[in-house]
């Protein structure tokens, strides 16, 4: 049974895949609008990401405490 | 021989063998660091300063001044010093995850080592915060409203929670798909009974990625994380001058 809670977890790492792809998009597409701003708009890009990673990073934490905390 | 009749166990006060291996590399990085350190400076105080740097000085001098440009551009100018804190981070980040490489355990696949780098930054960000705001440092407890204050007292420690975990996640996730590689050609090479080695071709590419670019990777996120924390603890310029005006 806590597999498969485990397994479903996997599904906020698609999510959080999906929405990185998103924020990667739209970060070239103003890079390509506005070359100047580039340096400005990586560094928002690894913040951003990096926010939205918690996500998946939680889903992580609550993973292994699943594993290694078994009722 | 001579070295098994010390008693070292008795001496440390624990068994050796019950300490994991990660500690041994996280110490061998640190000396790395430290003996490359030492070099850069014996060569820096004796070279003449008119000459142009060659060798290990003038890759030093290329760090140092990209890392406090990168310092000055997130930070401005009040934490102009902060590059020295930085710079030997993202070298102890790189290099832990690069000595997977020549056959020791990645340092971060043992989760109270970079708990213990998050922390660094944790309080980093609570001692910038009391620095530049003293006494109403503890006003960030009960904002908007009092009732807030057991919400804060835990979203306190999420950068501590999600800045360990990343590192700790991607040096594991690396590492459990290397060893699954490896035990795979294993089993592969033993039921095919395959003579000719060709793991060379298959893996170099996913040590690469993993070890190489991972692991720089990991390091411009942390290190940006970690400049980006403690320079918004500090107010901006428009917000000093409000405060020195009123």
């Amino acid at each position: 049974m806590e597999y498969i809670a485990i397994g479903l977890i996997c599904l906020a790492i698609a999510v959080v895949g999906f929405a990185e792809g998103m924020a990667t998009t739209k970060a070239l597409e103003s890079t390509g609008r506005n070359p100047d701003a580039a340096s400005k708009i990586r560094t928002t890009l690894i913040v951003g990401c990096a926010l939205v990673e918690t996500c998946a990073i939680y889903s992580l934490v609550i993973a292994i405490l699943l594993i290694f905390t078994k009722m | 021989m001579f070295l098994s009749n010390i008693p070292i166990d008795s001496i440390i006060g624990f068994d050796l063998k019950y300490v994991p291996g990660e500690f041994f590399s996280s110490l061998l990085v640190m000396l790395i660091i430290v003996v490359l350190s030492i070099i850069v400076g014996i060569k820096a105080r004796r070279v003449n300063p008119l000459e142009r740097p060659k060798g290990i000085l003038n890759m030093a001098e290329m760090l140092v001044n990209f890392t406090d440009k990168q310092v000055y551009q997130m930070m401005g100018p009040r934490f102009s010093s902060f590059g020295g804190y930085v710079l030997p981070l993202g070298l102890y980040i790189v290099l832990s995850f690069m000595i997977g490489l020549i056959g020791f355990p990645t340092p971060f696949t043992y989760w109270g080592i970079t708990l213990s780098l998050a922390i660094c930054t944790f309080l980093w960000i609570h001692f910038t915060s009391m620095r530049y705001k003293h006494w109403s440092y503890f006003k960030r407890y009960v904002e908007p409203v009092f009732l807030f204050l057991p919400i804060n007292l835990i979203s306190m420690w999420s950068p501590v929670i999600s800045l360990s975990f990343r590192l700790f996640g991607n040096a594991l996730a690396g590492y459990c798909i290397m060893e699954l590689l490896y035990s795979g050609l294993a089993v592969i090479n033993e039921s095919f009974e395959v003579t000719f080695s060709y793991a060379f071709i298959v893996t170099p590419f996913l040590h690469a990625y993993f070890d190489i670019f991972g692991g720089i990777i990991q390091m411009i996120i942390f290190t940006m994380l970690t400049m980006i924390f403690v320079a918004q603890e500090a107010p901006s310029d428009e917000e000093r001058l409000e405060q020195q005006l009123a």
